[in-house]
């Protein structure tokens, strides 16, 4: 637990102040759009138009994020003709910010149109999210969807093994209620929900920032192998194989045994088994290694362990030595 | 009856066992969880970068959805997704007509693909109110 808070204290948070450039020349929505980035915890920094948008980003550029309204006029002072620009100066702005910054994260405001559909923007900046909802519920997904990509972003290379090796064992954990996902999958699922919970959805998770991002991830797979356990379980049926027959002597049968096909009769306990045996072979010479394997099958916690086995400080070692060679064995497979 | 015991108790041994080891993992330095990567014959940073892709293609997969449906004039509540066994559905809020994708492939499927969204006013801007 000690070098899980160290490694956790260790890591980039994300109590640094974020900042947001709003350019909007419209009062209420200026007034509106600064309130909610403040109240989202950004300091924001305000333009009234695309010349003096371009001049502020130059100046204290980069943003965490810059939200651009689709009308902004060109200069102080010039008027918009909704009906004659179809490309207005908010989506030049937002093209001049692209080619300074190609992966600064941006919101188009464009509360004027229905859906995103209706909005023309050149090619170029189809990717960059619309805001249309003039309520706070989008804009707050918004940014929390661009907190989380910033975060994916900010994973180290050891954050990302971690979190895929964790994954791997966890789909491992599920045994055939995996049905074929890999820990990829696994990871992938974490994710989305992830970005659902950004709106607090009902079937979202949501991410709360004073959550190591990785501990977010890892919690959101332990939920969510969980659920798949539990949906099998429920819905699955079982294997003929999974019902032995015993004779009187106590052999084994399968029900499949006096079927015509021939087949040979079905293995049973096998995958389970041999899998724990595999992992208990490697191991048969570290006495230390097969007590703590020993105590995690028999559900031990690890004072249990440690006080049971005499084990002290060879705790965490012993558990290097585990995953390493675990980790040897597998070959760095996936799933 | 006992191996079917037998079995759950395997299952649930080998299932300790495997969470142990997903939880133990997150507590290796990053020093030995680069070397154990490459220890296991793999580049730690390519894998790793495997793994980002991985995130940031979950991403994308939610922004392909929501865009396709944005599109075609559908109003899809970001707040009303469901999930079911077959990925997470929802409905056009206008029109009412289903939509459904799966996470693993991005794979999109309902009514609300087979054209523009027939209560969804296409062309009609909503003058802001508000003076400029």
């Amino acid at each position: 637990m000690a070098r899980l808070l160290s490694f956790i204290d260790a890591r980039p948070q994300f109590a640094s102040p974020k900042s947001a450039l709003l350019v909007e020349n419209n009062d209420s929505l200026l007034i509106f759009l600064r309130t909610s980035l403040k109240h989202e915890g950004y300091a924001v920094r305000t333009a009234a138009n695309r010349e003096e948008g371009l001049r502020v980003y130059r100046d204290f550029a980069p943003f965490n994020v810059v939200l651009i309204d689709y009308y902004v006029p060109p200069s102080n002072g010039a008027k918009i003709d909704h009906w004659a620009l179809p490309q207005t100066s908010g989506t030049a702005l937002a093209k001049d910010i692209r080619e300074m910054n190609p992966s600064q994260k941006m919101i188009i405001a464009a509360f004027d149109y229905q859906n995103a559909g209706q909005v023309p923007r050149p090619p170029e900046l189809m990717h960059i999210p619309l805001l249309i909802d003039s309520t706070n519920f989008q804009l707050h997904r918004l940014l929390e969807k661009i907190e989380v990509e910033r975060a994916i972003e900010a994973l180290t290379p050891s954050d990302l093994l971690r979190l895929q090796k964790s994954a791997d064992y966890r789909v491992q954990s599920l045994g055939r209620a995996a049905r074929g996902r890999t820990g990829e999958d696994l990871l992938s699922e974490a994710q989305l929900r992830t970005l659902m919970g950004a709106g607090a959805t009902r079937e979202g998770r949501h991410w709360n920032k004073h959550v190591d991002f990785v501990w977010h991830l890892t919690g959101a797979m332990r939920s969510i192998s969980s659920c798949w356990k539990r949906q099998f379980k429920d819905m699955e049926p079982y294997l003929i194989s999974e019902f032995p027959i015993h004779d009187a002597e106590g052999h084994e049968h399968s029900p499949l045994d006096n079927v015509a096909s021939g087949d040979a009769a079905a293995d049973q306990l096998l995958i389970e088994k041999d899998e724990e045996d595999r992992v208990l072979t490697i191991f048969k010479d570290d006495t230390e290694a097969t007590q703590v394997l020993q105590g995690w099958l028999d559900g031990l916690t690890k004072d249990e362990i440690m006080s049971k086995y005499g084990l002290k400080k060879q705790y965490v070692a012993v558990v290097k030595r585990i995953l390493k060679l675990l980790g040897r064995g597998n070959g760095g497979s996936r799933g | 009856m006992k191996n079917m015991a037998d079995k759950k108790n395997h299952d649930e041994r080998l299932e300790r066992l495997m969470n142990r080891l997903a939880e133990s993992v997150l507590g290796l330095s990053d020093e030995a969880i680069l070397a154990e990567t490459s220890e296991a014959g793999a580049d730690p940073q390519r894998e790793a970068e495997r793994t980002r892709l991985v995130l940031r293609q979950a991403s994308k997969v939610l922004d392909n959805v929501n865009k396709h449906l944005s599109d075609l004039g559908h109003t899809v509540n970001s707040n009303d997704w469901y999930r079911g066994h077959s990925g997470y559905h929802n409905t056009c809020a206008t029109c009412g007509s289903f939509v459904s994708f799966t996470t693993a492939t991005g794979e999109m499927r309902g009514e609300a693909l087979d054209g523009l969204c027939p209560e969804s006013d296409q062309y009609t801007i909503r003058r802001r109110e508000a003076s400029r």
